[in-house]
């Protein structure tokens, strides 16, 4: 800490004495504080959602399980003191490529120590745009597949992350969502290629692969424009019995209220990967616990470790969370193994 | 203490006591402390670091049970599940109590049950859909045969995703079918464990697999990159069952921190959990605790200066009081009074001073009394002795008054009675006029005996007072000792012979020198011990010897006057030498004197720095010892010794004999001159036309040319640089040498030559004039010879000789005319002869020449020339009379004027033995 105070000052060729007086006062200073003791460090964060999201609000009542606040309480845990040495940016990818590359360049402008990023796609954009600074992603589903990383253990860039689901994830979607709904018959599975992972095509294998051994005809539902919702949910109303899986994609999370809305409406029986839908009156989710680690790399970065030598972290637990108010609504009945594995149930 | 002795006390700077002391204090307490200090430090160093290392090994310890402990717990779990009998349930029920344990465990990431045959059963996951019934075969996978084999199985650790640790463990159930269950457990969920496990502030316990591989870390990360530590000794030690340092290991870290190590197994699974606290926590203790002692040891150091000051100062300041009391009683000041309060053995001695200072003063008191009562009587004592002083003083002054008045009245008297003295003695002359008888005669001689006698004993006892007065001076001078010893020998031998003594003198050849002393004195002390001898002496001999020996710079002269006369008592040996004294009272009867010759003779001799001494036998004589010291003269002419030249010179020998020649050139060329030789006069001059010569021996007679006149040719050369010339001939005569002065030759050399005499013409200085130039230039008397013999016999002596002369020479003179009117020859050249050696013996040089020549031309000479020569020589002799007078004629009229007869004894030898009366 006091090498890294003595670097600004060398130049100055201040004498020995004084830097190391000069040296002691300041360290004695920030140790005070419990922080570090060099400039504002800047911690840059890109969203895909659009700003105004409930999800972003920090002071939402919410806001202890959003992924900032959780973020700035960690790194306060750790001595970064916001507005003391550390200063947090945010910036929204939301509203198509243009606005994504303006924020990049917005944020590039900052000359962030550090960049978060939410998803796939913000990850993608700026892995594209530098290759120094150092990138921590909070949920990318394929990172090696994307080429963010070399390998999970050893990325080697500049890029290191959290990843929050497997490809067999999609299985596992199909088979809770028939254990809750077990008429259905055809099951249409929501994604908007733009953002989703491999245009959604990594968890679609594990979904067609469980569908075929069940007898489910399963339906790729790609959509791309948030007024097309509604519609393509209704096709699922009504006979053959039908169910919905959401994948992991920011555009849906976006979208979540409206996608949550069409279901109940048509009385669509659909399972999404975060509780956030749930949140907001979803029947079921299942997906990796959102276990906020983010703080703990942005401190070994901000501190001096490479990006590179930190391993890509992947998710140790699940969450089952069911909404009995949205099942009662639906009519369903739910079974003693569904209810046994649910983490939550919501009344 | 009184007040000003406090106030110097305060004043002076801290003593040299003081200092020892506090510096003794100081060590002494910093030595104690120190110690104390350095070893509780030790022991609480040693101690902490023991119980650190406890700590640790406790801690690692509690992490590896902790561990054991969630591994037990989901092996207990999945034993509960496989031993639920499957008859009892369907699958769906075993896949319902899977999920359950999922809720109980989240660390189990999947369960399968499989039968006894290895086909499962019932297939569980968190990710993947279940699968219930599948039938695979897994007979063949390693959980299965393990669990089968021995009841439990816990797999190899891998990383699945390629960064989340997982282990398979696999149970054993119970029936006679028994089902294997396998659960996949993820080990991040040691993490937590691990996370939880304070090791101090800042370290960390990680946990390690049988392999070395990191499964977990509470910085997560390291465990998920793979780390593996089986290359690290410690580690390696570990596995190999090494059990841990009983005080730790201190390495260094992942983060290359230096931390404290220790480590435990977790038993059932052989992992290692690590426990390690970073060195600068875990002595922090330590350092703290050090310091503590360090401070504590400053301020006891501080607090042991200030009790040491104190101390110090309390025992010193009563000893500078001592100190300061002790100095001031020193310096007198009694009235002083130690107050020394400390109430131990300091104040005892201060009281012992006060007491001590009491009794000196009292002591003082006392002292003083005595002293003022010593001095009081003492001054009175002095008074006394300055009385006496000065009436001692009176005395001597009256007797040295006295003594001078006697003298005085001595030299008076003797002066007084000297005058009619003489004329009683010139009566007694004038009574014999021929007309007296025989009886008349005889008494006309003692009473001319007795006057002398007389006169004698008042010029003795005037030279004694002149001595008394000490008036007497030395007057020393070069002269001849020989000649002086000579002289008096001879002027006593009559005397000796007229008693009929043999008189022998034998004189060393050392006498023959120049010597710087008082001969006229030593000339006196001799004629006194020769006359006393003559005096003393029956029949026998008389014996005079005589040496000078060499004493380092100086000379001393020993001479011994041997008689065979009556002796002297040795009672009497020192005695004779005091003043009127004789060997007895009948000496003075017998012989008469005053008894002041031997007491003079001392004296002068004394006066010379030498002495007299007698040793003697009644009966058989005595030998009087005289040693006097006398100067060196430097001048070498009388040693006989031919002495270096003081330069070489340039000489012309001129001879016709080639002998001659041969020989003077031999002896210039010792003398270290170059010689030149010329045989005749015509080579002789010219030669000294040619070349340079300092000095010319000139032959006189040569064949073809006179050396006159060969000398004056040469003058008539005016040379630049004229030679000396010097005559070598055997005539000497008058005309010779007036002839040669005409011609310019001022010196002759006789011949033959003698060394010594051409040494001599060569180095005389011709400025200073030679003997012969004085005689040439026509002088009557060698006055130099003169004055040699003025000083060998005293003025007085002279005088009277001189008297002696003229009576003499008047009528020898006469004999000389008659003798040459009678044409007597012989007469006439004996005449001549006694006429020249009466003349010699006072240097009448001229007089004595002609004597010589008539007495050698007598026979020869016509009666005219004879008669001739007999006026001449009366002229001369007249002439030569007047000329002694002239120069002797004020010392005779200063010896009538003042003490006349103080040198009369050496006038008449035959008056001398009245100095011999003290001798027996």
């Amino acid at each position: 800490m006091i090498g890294q105070s003595a670097r600004p000052l060398a130049p100055v060729a201040v004498d020995r004495r004084n830097f190391i007086r000069l040296a002691g006062a300041s360290a004695a200073g920030w140790f005070a504080l419990g922080a570090s003791p060099d400039r504002v460090r800047v911690v840059a964060s890109l969203i895909g959602l659009p700003l105004g999201d409930p999800l972003t609000n920090r002071s939402a009542p919410e806001s202890a399980t959003s992924r900032l606040s959780a973020l700035i309480q960690g790194m306060t845990e750790r001595g970064w003191v916001e507005g003391v040495n550390v200063r947090y940016e945010t910036r929204s990818s939301f509203g198509g490529p243009a606005q994504q590359e303006a924020a990049i360049r917005e944020i590039l402008a900052l000359k962030p120590d550090v960049i978060l990023t939410s998803s796939t796609i913000e990850t993608a954009a700026l892995t594209a745009a530098t290759k120094t600074i150092p990138i921590v992603f909070a949920t990318a589903n394929d990172p090696v597949g994307n080429g963010f990383v070399e390998s999970l253990a050893r990325p080697g860039g500049n890029v290191t992350g959290f990843t929050n689901s497997t490809a067999e994830m999609g299985g596992k979607w199909l088979q809770l969502l028939r254990e809750a709904a077990p008429a259905i018959e055809r099951v249409g599975v929501l994604f908007n290629p733009e953002t989703a992972p491999r245009a959604g095509r990594f968890f679609l294998d594990s979904i067609e692969s469980e569908a075929a051994s069940t007898g489910v005809t399963v339906t790729p539902v790609p959509i791309n424009d948030a007024t097309g919702i509604d519609q393509t949910i209704r096709g699922y109303a009504g006979a053959p019995a039908g169910g919905m899986i959401a994948l992991v994609d920011s555009f849906l999370v976006i979208n979540r209220r409206a996608i949550v809305t069409a279901a109940a409406q048509h009385r669509v029986p659909a399972i999404y990967p975060f509780h956030y839908f749930i949140d907001v009156g979803g029947l079921m989710s299942y997906g990796a616990s959102l276990e906020v680690r983010s703080a703990d790399y942005v401190d070994l970065i901000l501190r001096g470790t490479r990006a590179g030598d930190l391993p890509v972290q992947s998710p140790r637990k699940y969450e089952l969370l069911i909404n009995r108010k949205a099942a009662d609504a639906l009519g369903l009945k739910l079974p003693a193994t569904l209810l046994a594995r649910a983490d939550e149930i919501r009344e | 203490m009184n007040e000003p002795a406090d106030q110097d006390t305060s004043r002076t700077p801290p003593s040299r006591l003081f200092r020892k002391y506090l510096y003794s204090f100081v060590a002494l307490a910093f030595a104690a402390l120190a110690v104390n200090t350095a070893l509780e430090v030790w022991f609480s160093y040693r101690e902490q670091q023991q119980l650190l290392a406890a700590t640790q090994r406790e801690q690692a310890a509690s992490a590896a049970i902790q561990i054991g402990q969630f591994i037990g717990q989901i092996e207990s779990q999945l034993r509960w599940l496989s031993r639920l009998p499957p008859d009892l349930s369907a699958q769906e029920d075993e896949r319902l109590n899977a999920i359950r344990l999922f809720r109980l465990s989240p660390a189990i990431a999947e369960i399968a049950t499989l039968d006894a045959l290895g086909r499962e059963q019932v297939r569980v996951s968190r990710r993947l859909a279940d699968k219930v019934g599948s039938q695979a075969d897994l007979a063949a996978s390693p959980a299965f045969l393990g669990a089968r084999a021995s009841g439990i199985y816990y797999g190899p650790v891998y990383f699945f995703g390629d960064t989340e640790p997982f282990m398979t463990l696999a149970v054993l159930g119970g029936g006679n079918d028994p089902q294997v269950t396998v659960a996949e457990v993820n080990l991040r969920f040691i993490w937590d464990l691990v996370a939880r496990i304070k090791v101090g502030s800042t370290g960390k316990a990680y946990v390690v697999d049988r392999k070395g591989q990191l499964i977990a870390h509470p910085d997560l990360w390291p465990a998920l990159r793979h780390t593996d530590l089986s290359g690290r000794p410690d580690v390696q030690a570990a596995l190999a069952g090494t059990p841990p340092a009983a005080g730790g290991l201190v390495k260094d870290d992942l983060s290359q921190r230096r931390v404290l190590s220790t480590y435990a197994t977790v038993p059932p699974l052989g992992w290692l959990v690590f426990v390690e606290l970073p060195i600068s926590e875990a002595y922090a203790p330590i350092y703290a605790s050090i310091g503590r002692s360090t401070f504590l040891l400053v301020a006891m150091l501080a607090f042991a200066v200030l009790a040491a000051f104190l101390l110090s100062r309390r025992m010193t300041v009563p000893i500078q009081m001592l100190t300061q009391g002790a100095k001031r009683i020193g310096s007198g000041d009694l009235s002083l009074r130690l107050a020394i309060r400390t109430n131990d053995e300091l104040e005892a001695l201060g009281d012992q001073f006060n007491v001590m200072a009491a009794h000196l003063r009292d002591s003082y008191a006392t002292l003083e009394r005595k002293v003022a009562e010593r001095t009081a009587e003492l001054e009175k004592a002095r008074d006394h002795a300055l009385a006496e002083h000065d009436a001692a003083e009176r005395a001597r002054n009256a007797a040295v008054e006295a003594n001078e008045t006697k003298s005085r009245f001595l030299a008076v008297v003797s002066h007084e009675l000297r005058t009619p003295l003489n004329g009683v003695m010139g009566v007694l002359q004038l009574l014999d006029d021929g007309s007296l008888n025989e009886a008349q005669r005889r008494h006309l001689a003692t009473a001319a005996g007795s006057g002398e006698t007389l006169i004698a004993l008042v010029d003795a006892i005037l030279e004694y007072a002149r001595l008394e007065a000490s008036t007497e001076a030395l007057e020393t001078r070069d002269f001849r000792l020989d000649q002086l010893i000579q002289t008096a020998a001879e002027l006593m031998r009559p005397q000796a012979v007229a008693k009929g003594l043999a008189f022998e003198l034998s004189c060393d050849a050392s006498l023959n020198a120049h010597v710087h002393g008082d001969p006229v004195r030593l000339n006196r002390v001799l004629l006194n011990l020769i006359g006393n001898a003559v005096k003393f002496t029956a029949k026998g001999s008389i014996t005079l010897k005589a040496a000078l020996a060499q004493q380092q710079d100086a000379l001393l002269l020993r001479a011994s006057v041997a008689d065979t006369g009556i002796g002297i008592a040795s009672a009497m040996h020192e005695r004779i030498f005091e003043d009127f004294v004789q060997a007895d009272d009948s000496i003075a009867r017998r012989f008469g004197g005053t008894g002041l010759g031997l007491a003079i003779a001392r004296r002068l001799t004394r006066l010379m720095g030498g002495d007299v001494t007698v040793e003697s036998t009644p009966g058989s004589g005595s030998v009087f010892h005289l040693a006097v010291p006398l100067g060196l003269v430097e001048s070498a002419t009388s040693q006989g010794v031919p002495r270096a030249p003081s330069r070489a010179l340039r000489v012309l020998l001129v001879d016709d004999d080639p002998v001659n020649c041969e020989i003077g050139e031999a002896m210039l060329g010792r003398l270290g001159h170059h010689a030149v030789i010329a045989t005749d006069g015509a080579s002789a001059v010219e030669r000294a036309s040619c070349a340079a010569f300092d000095v010319i021996l000139m032959d006189l007679h040569m064949p073809d040319m006179d050396g006159v006149e060969a000398a004056a040719r040469i003058r008539q050369l005016r040379l630049q640089q004229t030679p000396r010339i010097i005559a070598v001939t055997a005539d000497v005569s008058r005309n010779a040498r007036e002839r040669l002065a005409g011609a310019g030759i001022n010196k002759i050399v006789g011949k033959p030559i003698l060394i010594k005499n051409l040494c001599d013409a060569l180095e005389d200085d011709p400025q200073e004039g030679s003997e012969t130039a004085r005689l040439a230039a026509g002088t009557l008397i060698d006055e130099r010879f003169l004055s040699d013999q003025k000083e060998l016999l005293g003025a007085q002596q002279i005088a009277k000789l001189c008297e002696l002369l003229e009576e003499t020479s008047e009528t020898l003179a006469t004999d000389i005319a008659r003798a040459a009117a009678a044409d007597d020859r012989a007469q006439l050249a004996k005449c001549a002869h006694r006429l020249g050696s009466a003349a010699s013996a006072l240097g009448l040089v001229r007089l004595f020449e002609a004597c010589n020549a008539i007495e050698l031309a007598a026979a020869s000479m016509s009666i005219v020339e004879c008669r001739t020569a007999g006026r001449e020589l009366d002229t001369l002799r007249q002439a030569s009379l007047h000329a002694l007078a002239g120069l002797i004629g004020p010392e005779r009229e200063r010896t009538s004027a003042g003490a006349p007869a103080v040198q009369k004894e050496a006038r008449q030898p035959g008056r001398a033995g009245f100095l011999r009366e003290e001798a027996p």
